[in-house]
C-alpha cells in the first residue's frame, strides 16, 4: 500500500512538472497553430488528442525542433521503414533519472519516446522541409508502456491521435533516384506491440544499451545522457554491447548483417518475441546454426516459403526463405509483417552477400 | 529422401492423376448478400479492439465488416468477443494490405464466438500465450476462389494453455484449417474441416483432444506432428476418438499445382490421406470412421521421412507409444494418390498389391538404439482393429536405403500391445 502510493505521489509530482513545462508554451502555440475543432488542456492526462498538446516541439511544429526538455537520440543502426527519415527524442521527467542495472534501463514515470517519420520533401535537400506522416509516442505509465499513434494533417500543422491507424499514398524517390509511390501504413495501436514485445510485454526497440552505445554528434550517448543528468549507473561503454550501423561499409559482413538482421527482425524473432514459435532467432549474438535458420525448415511460413526448403541455404541466397521474404511485398510473404510495403535492396543485398558467405 | 531416385518416373504418371485430383470451393453461407457497414461502423469495432478493458465484452453487430487493418485484442482478462452469428457478422480481411494475421489475441479467460472470419491474407486468427482462450462457433475461411492465395491457418491457437475449440468451422487453408501449435491442455471438438490441406492438426502440443468433429475433403483429415527445433520441442498425449474422417481426397495446394514440394511439411501430405502421425508421442486412435480416404487411413511415420535433417534437442524424430483400435474403415475410393512421395510409396510398395487403399502403414523406421530388431517393437506401436482378413496394414522397411524397399502385411508384431492414454483436460475452459 505504502509503496503504491508513493508511486502515485512520484507520478503527480511528475505530472505537475509536465504543466508547468507545457502550460506556458502552449499558449504560444495557440496563438500560431490553433488546433482545428478540439481544444484540450495538458492535463497530464495522456494520451492527449492532439500531439501539440504536449508541447514537444518548440516554434513551428513541423520542423520538429525540440524543446529543452526532449533528448535526441539515435540508435546504430535503424529498422527500415519504406525509407522514411526519423526522429527519435527521449523526454524523461524533470528531475527525474533513468536507471541502468545490470545492462537494462529502467525508466521513471512519464518518460515518454518521440519518434517521428518523414520524408524531405526535396530529394536534394534531405534536411531541409519535410513532409511528416506520423508521430509515434511510447509513454511508461503506471501499467508499463503504451504506444500512442498520431497522424500529421496535410498542412503540417498538427497530428491527431489515431489508435486505429490508417494509410496514405506517398511518392518518394528512392536511393536508386527512381520515383516510387509507396502506401504508407501508419499501424494501429495495438500492432505497435507486434514488434515492441518482450514476453508480450511492449517494450521499447531502439532504447536498449546495445543500440544506444554508440557516438552520436561527436560523442557516446549514453555519456551524453549520464552529463545532461537524465541517466544514472552508466560507467564504461565498453563494458555494454554495442551494435554497428550496418550501413558502414568499414565493418566485417559478418558484424553487418548481424546488426542488420537484429535490428529488423529480432524484436520478433528470439525467445521472448512473437516469433518465438518458430524457432528462428535473429538476434546479434545468436550462433546456433539452427537457431539462425541454417538447413531449418520453416514452422508456419505458408506462403512465405515459396518453393525453398530451409530458411538458410549457406552459399546459395537464392535458395533460401530468408531471402525471400526479404524480397517481397507481398502480404503472407513479406517480412517483417509491419512497417514495409516496399523492398529494402540494400538490405536485401547485405543478407544475400551475407548467405553467400556462408559455408 | 528415401526413394527420391527410385520413383523419378512417376511424376509423368502423377500427371495424368492430377487431371482428376479434387478441389472445391464449397461455402457455409454467401456472406455478400450481408449488409455492409459503413466505415464508421467499422472503426468502432477496431476501437473496441485497441481500447478493450478487462472484464468485458465486445459485441460486434450484424452486418459485412471490411477491415482494412489487425484486429488485435493485447494483454487482456476476461474478455467476450461476440458477434451476431456466424452467419450474421462478417469481418473480411480481404483489404488487409499488412500484418500476419486478420484477427490477433492475446490475453487470459478470452472467448470470441458467433462470427465469421473472411480473407485473411496470412492467417485469419491467432491466439498466443494465452491462458484459457475458447473459440467458439466461429467460421474462419477464404472466398476468392484462387486457392494458392490462401491464408495459412484458420484458427491459430499457439503457445496457449486450456484451448477449447468448440462448434467451428475452418475451410480453404493453405495449411491447417484448425491448428494448435506449441500449447497444452487442449480440446478440439463439434468442429468441421473441409477444403483445406490438413482439416486438424496438432503440433508439439500436450495433452490434447480432439473428438466428435468431421474432416472431410481436406487433403489430409488429421494430423499430429512434432518438428524439430521449435521453443516447446516435443509433444506428447494426444487422443483422437468419435471423428468422422471421410473422403479426405482433395489435392495439396500447399504449394502451386505441379510444383515440388517445399520446406513446409504438410505440402508432403498426400491427397487421401485421414490421419497422419509424424515423430508423434503417445497417441491414442479410436472409435473413428475413417471412410473412403483414397491413399491412407492412418499412418505412422517418422520424421526421417521428410529427408529434412532430423536431429534436434529435445526431440526425437521417431513416431513412439501409439494406439489405434475400433476404428472404422472404407477402401472404396479408388487410387492412392502419385502427386506425393509417401502416396507414392504406398501405391508402388505397399503389402497389398499396387494401386490398393491402405487401411494403416507404418513407415517401419525405429530407434536402433532401443533394439536391433523391429520384431520386438520398439517403438511400442499397437494397432487392435477388427477387421480380419481384409484389413489392409502394411509395414515398410525403409532403412537399407531405397533401392532395398520392403513390405509386410503381417500386423501380429503390433497386436499385442495396449497403450491406453490418459489425458487430463479438467483445466479446460466448457
Amino acid at each position: 500500500m505504502n509503496q503504491s502510493k508513493s508511486h502515485l505521489a512520484a507520478f503527480l509530482s511528475v505530472i505537475f512538472c509536465i504543466l508547468f513545462s507545457i502550460s506556458c508554451k502552449k499558449n504560444q502555440d495557440q496563438t500560431t497553430t490553433p488546433p482545428q475543432s478540439i481544444t484540450e488542456e495538458a492535463d497530464g492526462s495522456y494520451p492527449y488528442k492532439l500531439l501539440s498538446t504536449y508541447a514537444f516541439f518548440e516554434g513551428k511544429i513541423s520542423q520538429l525542433s525540440p524543446a529543452g526538455s526532449l533528448t535526441y537520440y539515435e540508435p546504430a543502426s535503424s529498422l527500415f521503414t519504406d525509407y522514411a527519415s526519423k526522429s527519435r527524442f527521449i523526454q524523461v521527467p524533470s528531475g527525474k533519472k533513468i536507471q541502468m542495472q545490470k545492462g537494462n534501463l529502467t525508466f521513471p514515470i512519464g518518460t515518454i519516446l518521440i519518434k517521428n517519420f518523414f520524408y524531405p520533401k526535396q530529394k536534394e535537400d534531405p534536411n531541409g522541409e519535410k513532409q511528416i506522416i506520423e508521430t509515434r509516442l511510447l509513454i511508461f505509465g503506471e501499467k508499463g508502456w503504451e504506444a500512442w499513434p498520431y497522424i500529421w494533417n496535410e498542412e503540417q500543422t498538427e497530428a491527431y491521435l489515431k489508435v486505429v491507424g490508417g494509410q496514405q499514398e506517398i511518392t518518394i524517390t528512392n536511393p536508386q533516384g527512381k520515383e516510387q509511390v509507396i502506401n504508407y501504413i501508419i499501424p494501429n495501436k495495438n500492432q505497435c506491440k507486434t514488434c515492441h514485445n518482450q514476453d508480450e510485454v511492449l517494450s521499447p526497440i531502439g532504447v536498449q544499451v546495445k543500440h544506444l552505445n554508440h557516438d552520436s554528434q561527436g560523442k557516446n550517448q549514453l555519456i551524453s545522457w549520464s552529463e545532461k543528468g537524465i541517466l544514472e549507473g552508466f560507467a564504461s561503454p565498453t563494458d555494454y554491447p554495442a551494435l554497428i550501423n550496418y550501413e558502414d561499409e568499414n565493418q566485417g559482413l559478418e558484424l553487418r548483417a548481424m546488426a542488420y538482421l537484429d535490428i529488423n527482425c529480432s524484436h520478433c524473432h528470439r525467445a521472448e518475441g512473437p516469433a518465438s514459435t518458430s524457432g528462428l532467432f535473429l538476434t546479434y549474438d545468436e550462433r546456433d546454426p539452427m537457431k539462425l535458420g541454417i538447413n531449418k525448415t520453416p514452422v508456419a511460413a505458408g506462403v512465405g516459403a515459396g518453393s525453398h526448403t530451409f530458411d538458410v541455404v549457406p552459399g546459395k541466397p537464392d535458395e533460401s526463405i530468408l531471402i525471400h521474404r526479404m524480397n517481397s511485398t507481398a502480404v503472407g510473404v513479406a517480412m517483417p509483417e509491419l512497417g514495409r510495403t516496399t523492398i529494402h535492396h540494400e538490405g536485401v543485398e547485405l543478407i544475400r552477400e551475407w548467405v553467400r558467405s556462408l559455408r | 529422401m528415401f526413394f527420391k531416385k527410385k520413383l523419378s518416373w512417376l511424376p509423368i504418371l502423377a500427371l495424368f492423376i492430377f487431371a482428376c485430383g479434387e478441389s472445391s470451393d464449397e461455402q457455409l453461407f454467401d456472406s455478400s448478400l450481408l449488409e455492409k457497414r459503413s466505415q464508421e461502423e467499422t472503426e468502432k469495432v477496431i476501437e473496441a479492439f485497441m481500447l478493450a478493458e478487462d472484464n468485458s465484452t465486445i459485441e460486434i453487430p450484424e452486418g459485412f465488416f471490411e477491415i482494412n487493418t489487425q484486429l488485435i485484442l493485447d494483454s487482456k482478462t476476461n474478455v467476450q468477443i461476440k458477434g451476431a452469428g456466424m452467419k450474421k457478422t462478417v469481418l473480411s480481411f480481404r483489404n488487409l494490405k499488412t500484418g500476419g494475421e486478420g484477427v490477433k489475441i492475446v490475453g487470459n479467460n478470452i472467448s470470441i464466438e458467433d462470427l465469421t472470419i473472411e480473407d485473411a491474407p496470412g492467417d485469419g486468427i491467432k491466439a498466443q500465450h494465452s491462458d484459457g482462450i475458447v473459440f467458439r462457433q466461429i467460421n474462419v475461411t477464404w472466398t476468392h476462389g484462387d486457392k494458392s492465395k490462401n491464408g495459412t491457418y484458420a484458427i491459430y491457437p499457439v503457445q496457449c494453455k486450456n484451448v477449447l475449440i468448440d462448434g467451428c468451422v475452418a475451410s480453404h487453408s493453405k495449411d491447417a484449417g484448425i491448428y494448435v501449435g506449441q500449447s497444452e491442455n487442449i480440446i478440439v471438438k463439434n468442429s468441421l474441416a473441409f477444403g483445406n490441406v490438413a482439416g486438424i492438426e496438432i503440433e508439439n502440443c500436450d495433452n490434447a483432444e480432439v473428438f466428435d468433429n468431421v474432416t472431410r475433403n481436406n487433403a489430409g483429415g488429421i494430423l499430429v506432428f512434432n518438428l524439430p527445433g521449435l521453443p516447446k520441442s516435443d509433444g506428447r498425449k494426444t487422443k483422437i476418438y468419435n471423428n468422422q474422417i471421410i473422403e479426405n481426397n482433395h489435392e495439396n495446394f500447399a504449394t502451386p499445382l505441379g510444383e515440388d514440394p517445399n520446406g513446409n511439411t504438410v505440402t508432403m501430405i498426400p491427397p487421401g490421406s485421414g490421419i497422419i502421425l509424424l515423430a508423434a508421442k503417445e497417441v491414442e486412435i479410436y472409435g473413428n470412421e475413417i471412410l473412403r480416404n483414397k491413399t491412407v487411413g492412418v499412418a505412422i511415420a517418422s520424421y526421417q521421412i521428410t529427408g529434412f535433417p532430423s536431429e534436434a534437442p529435445n526431440w526425437s524424430p521417431f513416431t513412439s507409444n501409439i494406439y489405434i483400435h475400433d476404428n472404422s474403415y472404407d477402401r472404396s475410393k479408388g487410387f492412392p494418390d502419385l502427386s506425393r512421395e509417401l502416396g507414392q510409396l504406398i501405391s508402388v510398395y505397399n503389402a497389398h498389391g499396387k494401386a490398393k487403399t491402405q487401411d494403416i502403414v507404418y513407415d517401419g523406421i525405429w530407434d536402433e538404439s532401443i533394439s536391433e530388431d523391429i520384431g520386438s517393437n520398439p517403438m511400442n506401436i499397437c494397432i487392435a482393429e477388427a477387421s480380419g482378413d481384409d484389413f489392409h496394414f502394411t509395414r515398410f522397411h525403409l532403412m537399407d536405403g531405397e533401392d532395398n524397399i520392403e513390405a509386410f502385411s503381417d500386423l501380429s508384431t503390433f497386436s499385442n500391445c495396449s497403450y491406453p492414454i490418459a489425458t487430463d483436460i479438467t483445466s479446460v475452459p466448457n
